[in-house]
């Protein structure tokens, strides 16, 4: 059973194949499928709390980012805007210094419950197409 | 007026905010479908849930 890589193109030079594609084969019974069902939920909160701080962050610097293309380089409010990120980055290495290990696992487990929640539509598709 | 007395600092603002505003994918949803022995297109209207346990 061999399931090829999500991610075609790989940014790295590193291509290894994740473990999640190894171990969470096609699923082909209903106590498989609630195995993967447990084992997704397992993980889901901590994918989720990941995710709403990076969401959180990202977002913030999204609205710095948009402010400083408005504004004309040069005057105080674009001086503003840059200090204003600037700090906003020294309180988020205070409050997470982790940020990128927890974005790393963050999209790290994105990837697995994206890869496991595919095997479970696959096979309930399945199953719907045999009951017709 | 490229170069100024805060170059350096515009830089690396640039640079925050290069790294801070990487797209960041919409969050997936959890598994529903607890069905066991039903397909997941139900044939009927669900418009009250009184006949959960009809005989």
């Amino acid at each position: 059973t061999k399931e090829r890589p999500v991610h075609s193109s790989d940014l790295s030079s590193t291509t290894v194949i994740p473990d999640y594609i190894n171990k969470y084969t096609a699923v082909v019974s209903m106590d498989q499928r609630q195995t993967y069902k447990d084992e997704f939920n397992a993980e889901y909160e901590e994918y989720r709390v990941l995710h709403t701080r990076v969401e959180n962050i990202t977002r913030r610097f999204h609205h710095l980012d948009t402010e400083s293309r408005r504004l004309p380089p040069g005057t105080k409010e674009y001086q503003e805007v840059h200090e204003e990120v600037l700090q906003e980055y020294n309180k988020m290495r205070q409050h997470s210094p982790n940020y990128q290990v927890e974005k790393q696992r963050c999209e790290y487990l994105h990837n697995k419950l994206a890869h496991i929640k595919r095997l479970i539509a696959d096979f309930d598709q399945r199953r719907a197409q045999s009951w017709r | 007026p490229v170069e100024g007395p805060m170059t350096g600092d515009a830089n690396c603002v640039d640079e925050i905010l290069k790294e801070m505003t990487q797209s960041w994918p919409p969050p997936l949803t959890a598994i529903h479908t607890p069905c066991k022995t039903e397909p997941s297109k139900f044939p009927f209207p669900s418009k009250d849930t009184q006949h959960a346990s009809f005989p």
